[in-house]
């Protein structure tokens, strides 16, 4: 798991321990408070500038070319009409020296290149152009010739495994051979079982959809190129540019002050920074290059979809006798995760369990990290087996989960979790929601009939180094506070700002923060995987806790007490002992010396021996109209234990947001790709359906079990982004087979699929 | 990316026909179709007519006979809020609070959505499709759960508006300026099944505009209403809908119009439904006959059977709430 983030680059880079101590926060004033973000005015007003904002005089405007057909090879390439349009001040090929850059690299081995004259999917990149307006560019696009030999596609993964399949890429279709693995005997474990459920489940293929399309704006002095992303890591996307550049690290500097989401689609540097890197060297202008709306649906990644086949068996008292777990997905066109069985071997205990996860290459764009990437899919799946179990076993399907809530980690060696909120989730939650009286009312007698469902889910990943910040305090006692981290939305830089308040006494007001910047801000990894709270505050903490400790020191130099004897409070140092001994924080003359205290913080390595994880339960009530096939989710509600809450409002707004996103694979969200051209039906807005406000239940309450976690890191906070939108799918679904007794297999559970199944005219569970 | 064409605001009726009578041109209403279908490169423009300069397609009012006169221009959100055609004409004021969005419903106008162009996502997408003059139809072996069930023929769209349905079963009448006067055309026989042009949806010549939209005197003992099914709340066309328009007398339905919506490439009336409803009480099992009904002669495609449970749902179940 902890390569989640990393796959792109190989090896875990770290950061060695800081040399502070930071024992446990007991009560404390600003973290965990509901602090409104220090940046709530810029965003709401507009000031902030988003990438897609930035605009530098002189600048260019780029536009990608892209292939139409699902497959083929690029006979021919006529660029001749395009360099004579109006504006246009350089176009790209394959052909164009310096072109020649492999891409999409996976096991060692690259599956493409920036123009592969092999396109692979539809919205494969085959030319660029460069313009003066964004117009031009586009209107350029469509003068250049191109020549394609389409050939034979295959969108369905387990089409592609068939003898006689188009291949995609050399060789087989599979990407790398199935991911197994195996512990106990399942066989054995069936053949104890009292009961055993089977079923085949699948989710549909879900677009990212930020608000921001993806883009970069750059511009290189002589040799060094700067580059404005939207991005949730400013260091990756110098690593792999400079990579594909030649460059030197240190001659590319990425920014990325502000970003209108990701969702994982963000955690990569993407082709068209490098396109724009190159059109803007050969023309000496800057270039600004984002995609259409269009383009972020065909090529800026997607959850894959996934088809899981599940068989659990259990004693009559609902022990877990047995699980196993077989996934088909598919990284899509290029090489990418698609594997789902991670929570069918961590989240219940089980002594037997086999899973198989299969990555299958397909004539579709290429999928990227998703939000929990996998693990709502096989929530989906395993919390619908589960379900059924439940209903076989005429247990509660509550109470068959706390029946089988872990200890430890059994897909990770069997270690201890550093805490375990799973029981609370589900115990508090069932309490919050109300869930024994809503299971108890009657479904109701008209044609809309009424349920309610439950789901758990965990999420492996709890951070870890490595993370170097830098706080600085300056004489007149204002903060100044920089860390490499991006602030994807989820009010990443308000909770640093608490964490030095926490520390240094200073109000928030007075604490100013750079970040997201390669040239002037210390590495950290990408805001992903529900990381940057638990990988990135810690090293803030640790930063702070060394100015304290030097402006300390100094004070004490100067008060002549013991350093132990001092604290920080309002601007002040104060002495424990004596309350009227104390000295302002801008007359410790150290401090005024130096005109600076500097305090250098790290990430230190995570706890040896044991998993960090998070855990969730959500409820699901839904009202079904059983002629009609429509579904209202009337309530959800979200139970989590992320550990420590650094911010109310931002965790309120994680879960809020981590529902929606649910609710969506759960509900509305499917890729349409037409059977006979391997192009995508719905790429666009309208029949690319995300929620609305009017799908979101008027009641969505979000509860943390608020688990005291002094082990997973010094901040004892764990993530939530993730957690928080993995089971709703899967909960929302078993509310609608407690309402009209159909299981759904196949997400999401639309008015069609769902009328359909009430008629009996499709697949019934 | 938008095409680049001429922009005309003419000021009045005559000028717009002239404007429009020019291969190339198009009317522009709220635009919230029309910059769309540019924007996406569904069609070409040479010149852009905006019609919002119209006195005349302006304003709702009476009309002598007790009826109402809607300008093409009135607003989705203003025939949605308007008492008296929310009390008069139920099933139009719900057809028009059920379309698309706040947004879209502020800016989209009556005229607009009955001339707005098909869904179909191969027709809005980079299909080549036979109503852009191509071939073939890609729904027909392709991804059609969307589709007609009803009346296609070499194209299978459903009409998107879901004022249409109502308006047929209100017995409105749409009044025409063109190039050679003015003309009154039924509603119900302003579109065009596919059969008889599968390149067009309405009868309108070039040049043509609807200048209003004429609805008779509600009926005695009227009641009516629009019902539509969707896969989410907002912002989303109908997977299939029915407007009612009945006339109750001594508890049993004296008469009635039934229009399904998101089935067929026209609003669908379907006559047998209203047999089945003459003379009788709106009970469960007429409902259900009713029901029954409309979906008699449905020919799904490969994707969109489920059409045919969740038209006979909504047929009951709205027949059922009006009695
Ligand atoms: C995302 C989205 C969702 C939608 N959902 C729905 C829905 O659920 N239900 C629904 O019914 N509609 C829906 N619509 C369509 C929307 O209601 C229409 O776009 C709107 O009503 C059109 O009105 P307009 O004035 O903006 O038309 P315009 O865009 O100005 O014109 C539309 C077309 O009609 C022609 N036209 C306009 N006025 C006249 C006239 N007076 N005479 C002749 N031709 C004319 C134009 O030339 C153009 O071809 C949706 C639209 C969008 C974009
Ligand atoms: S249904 Fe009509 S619009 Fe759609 S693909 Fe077929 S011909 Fe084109």
């Amino acid at each position: 798991m902890t390569d989640l983030l990393y796959w792109l680059q190989g090896a875990v880079p770290e950061t060695p321990a800081p040399k502070v101590e930071m024992p446990p926060w007991g009560e404390t004033k600003v973290v965990g408070k509901p602090v409104p973000r220090v940046d709530a005015y810029e965003r709401v007003s507009g000031s902030a500038v988003y990438p897609l904002d930035f605009a530098l005089p002189d600048m260019l405007h780029a536009a990608i070319l892209r292939s139409p057909h699902a497959h083929a090879v690029v006979k021919s390439i006529d660029t001749s009409a395009a360099e004579k349009m109006p504006g246009v001040r350089a176009v790209i090929t394959g052909k164009t020296p310096g072109t020649d850059i492999p891409w999409y690299r996976s096991r060692g081995k690259s599956y493409s290149k920036l123009f592969d004259d092999r396109v692979r999917h539809e919205g494969d990149e085959v030319a660029a152009v460069a313009a003066e307006t964004r117009a031009q560019a586009y209107d350029a696009l469509k003068a250049i010739r191109v020549t394609y030999e389409e050939l034979p596609f295959v969108l369905d993964p387990q089409k592609a495994l068939e003898a006689g399949a188009p291949a995609i890429h050399e060789g087989t279709n599979r990407y790398g051979d199935p991911s197994k693995y195996e512990r106990g005997d399942v066989a054995a474990g069936f053949a104890a079982a009292d009961a055993v459920v089977e079923g085949t489940y699948s989710t549909a293929c879900e677009i990212h959809a930020p608000m921001e399309v993806h883009g970069s704006v750059v511009k290189w002095d002589g040799n060094r190129l700067t580059v404005w992303d939207t991005t949730q890591g400013v260091f990756v996307v110098q690593q792999q540019v400079a990579a594909a550049l030649k460059l030197p690290l240190a001659n590319v500097r990425v920014i990325g002050h502000y970003m209108g989401g990701g969702f994982g689609s963000k955690l990569e540097a993407g082709k068209y920074t490098v396109i724009a890197a190159l059109l803007a060297k050969m023309t000496a202008r800057p270039v600004k290059l984002f995609l259409s709306r269009e383009e972020v649906f065909l090529n800026a990644g997607n959850r894959p979809a996934n088809t899981m086949k599940v068989k659990i068996g259990a004693k009559k008292d609902g022990t877990l006798t047995a699980i196993e777990f077989l996934s088909m997905g598919s990284g899509g066109a290029y090489p990418n995760g698609a594997d789902t069985s991670f929570l069918a071997a961590d989240l219940y205990t089980c002594p037997n369990v086999k899973t198989l996860d299969e990555n299958v290459a397909i004539n579709a764009g290429r999928a990227r990290a998703m939000r929990a990437p996998g693990f709502p899919q096989g929530a989906w799946a395993l919390e619908q087996a589960m379900d059924e179990l439940a209903k076989k076993l005429g247990m509660d399907p509550v109470e068959l989960r706390l029946k089988n809530v872990p200890k430890v980690s059994q897909r990770r060696g069997n270690q201890p979790y550093t805490s375990t909120g799973l029981a609370e989730c589900l115990r508090d939650g069932a309490k919050e929601f109300g869930w024994a009286e809503a299971k108890k009312k009657a479904k109701g007698d008209g044609a809309v009939k009424r349920g309610v469902g439950v789901a758990s889910g965990l999420w492996g990943y709890g951070g870890g180094p490595p993370a170097t910040v830098v706080v600085k305090l300056f004489a007149d006692g204002s903060v100044n506070l920089n860390s490499g981290a991006a602030d994807i939305g989820t009010g990443t830089k308000t909770i640093m700002a608490q964490v030095v308040a926490e520390e240094l006494g200073v109000p928030l007001d007075r604490i100013q923060i750079e970040h997201a910047d390669t040239g002037t801000t210390q590495y950290t990894g990408p805001s992903g995987g529900s990381k940057t709270v638990p990988s990135d505050m810690p090293a803030v903490r640790a930063a702070a806790v060394e100015v304290r400790e030097k402006l300390l020191k100094a004070a004490a130099e100067e008060m002549k007490l013991p350093v132990d004897d001092l604290a920080l409070s309002n601007g002040e140092v104060v002495s424990k002992q004596d309350p009227s001994k104390k000295l302002l924080v801008t007359a410790v003359p150290g401090l005024q010396r130096q005109q600076v205290l500097v305090g250098v913080g790290t990430r230190g390595p995570n706890v040896e021996g044991k998993v960090i994880s998070m855990f969730a339960a959500h409820f699901a009530e839904v009202e079904v109209n059983t002629k009609t096939g429509e579904v209202t989710v009337t309530r959800l509600l979200a139970a989590q234990d992320s550990a420590r809450v650094m911010n109310r409002l931002t965790f309120e707004c994680q879960v809020q947001g981590g529902l929606v996103m649910g609710l969506g694979l759960g509900r509305t969200e499917e890729r349409v790709l037409d059977r006979n051209t391997g192009k995508m039906c719905n790429v666009n807005w309208h029949d690319y359906k995300i929620p609305t406000a009017l799908d979101v239940p008027a009641e969505q309450k979000v509860h943390s079990v608020d688990l005291v976690d002094t082990e997973c890191n010094t901040a004892g906070a764990k993530g939530v982004g993730e957690p928080a939108t993995i089971p709703t799918a899967a909960a929302i679904a078993n509310a609608v087979h407690d309402a009209v007794g159909i299981r759904v297999h196949d997400s999401p559970v639309t008015p069609p699929r769902l009328v359909a199944l009430l008629a009996g005219r499709g697949k019934k569970g | 990316m938008l095409p680049s064409f001429r922009y005309v605001r003419p000021r009045t009726v005559a000028e717009a026909v002239k404007a429009l009578s020019e291969p190339g041109a198009r009317a522009h209403a709220g635009g919230t179709d029309l910059v769309g279908c540019l924007r996406d490169e569904v069609f070409d423009a040479k010149a852009v007519v905006s019609l919002s300069g119209l006195a005349e397609l302006k304003g709702i009012s009476a009309t002598k006979d007790r009826g109402l006169r809607l300008g093409a221009l009135t607003t989705l959100a203003e025939i949605a809020r308007h008492a008296e055609i929310a009390k008069g004409w139920p099933a139009l004021a719900q057809g028009a609070a059920a379309a698309a969005s706040p947004q879209l419903r502020n800016q989209g106008t009556l005229g607009g959505n009955l001339c707005q162009r098909p869904r179909c996502w191969y027709f809005r997408g980079d299909f080549a499709c036979a109503r852009k003059g191509g071939e073939p139809c890609y729904a027909v072996e392709g991804e059609n759960t969307y589709h007609a069930i009803f009346g296609g023929s070499g194209c299978y769209i459903v009409h998107p508006s879901d004022t249409a349905s109502p308006l047929v079963a209100l017995q409105a009448t749409a009044r025409i300026a063109g190039p050679k006067g003015t003309r009154s055309v039924p509603v119900e026989k302003l579109f065009v099944l596919p059969a008889v042009d599968h390149t067009r949806e309405t009868v309108l010549e070039p040049g043509e505009v609807i200048t209003e939209i004429l609805l008779p005197p509600p009926l005695a003992g009227g009641k009516g209403l629009y019902k539509k099914v969707r896969a989410r709340g907002a912002w989303d066309f109908a997977l299939g809908g029915v407007a009612l328009a009945l006339s109750m007398k001594d508890g049993k339905v004296w008469s009635a119009r039934v229009v399904l919506s998101g089935v067929a490439p026209i609003p669908w009336r379907v006559p047998e439904v209203e047999k089945v409803l003459a003379g009788r009480a709106l009970d469960a099992k007429t409902a259900a006959e009713a029901a029954e009904a409309a979906v008699k002669g449905a020919e799904p495609m490969s994707g969109n059977d489920y059409k045919i449970p969740l038209v006979k749902g909504a047929v009951e179940e709205a027949l059922l709430s009006l009695a």
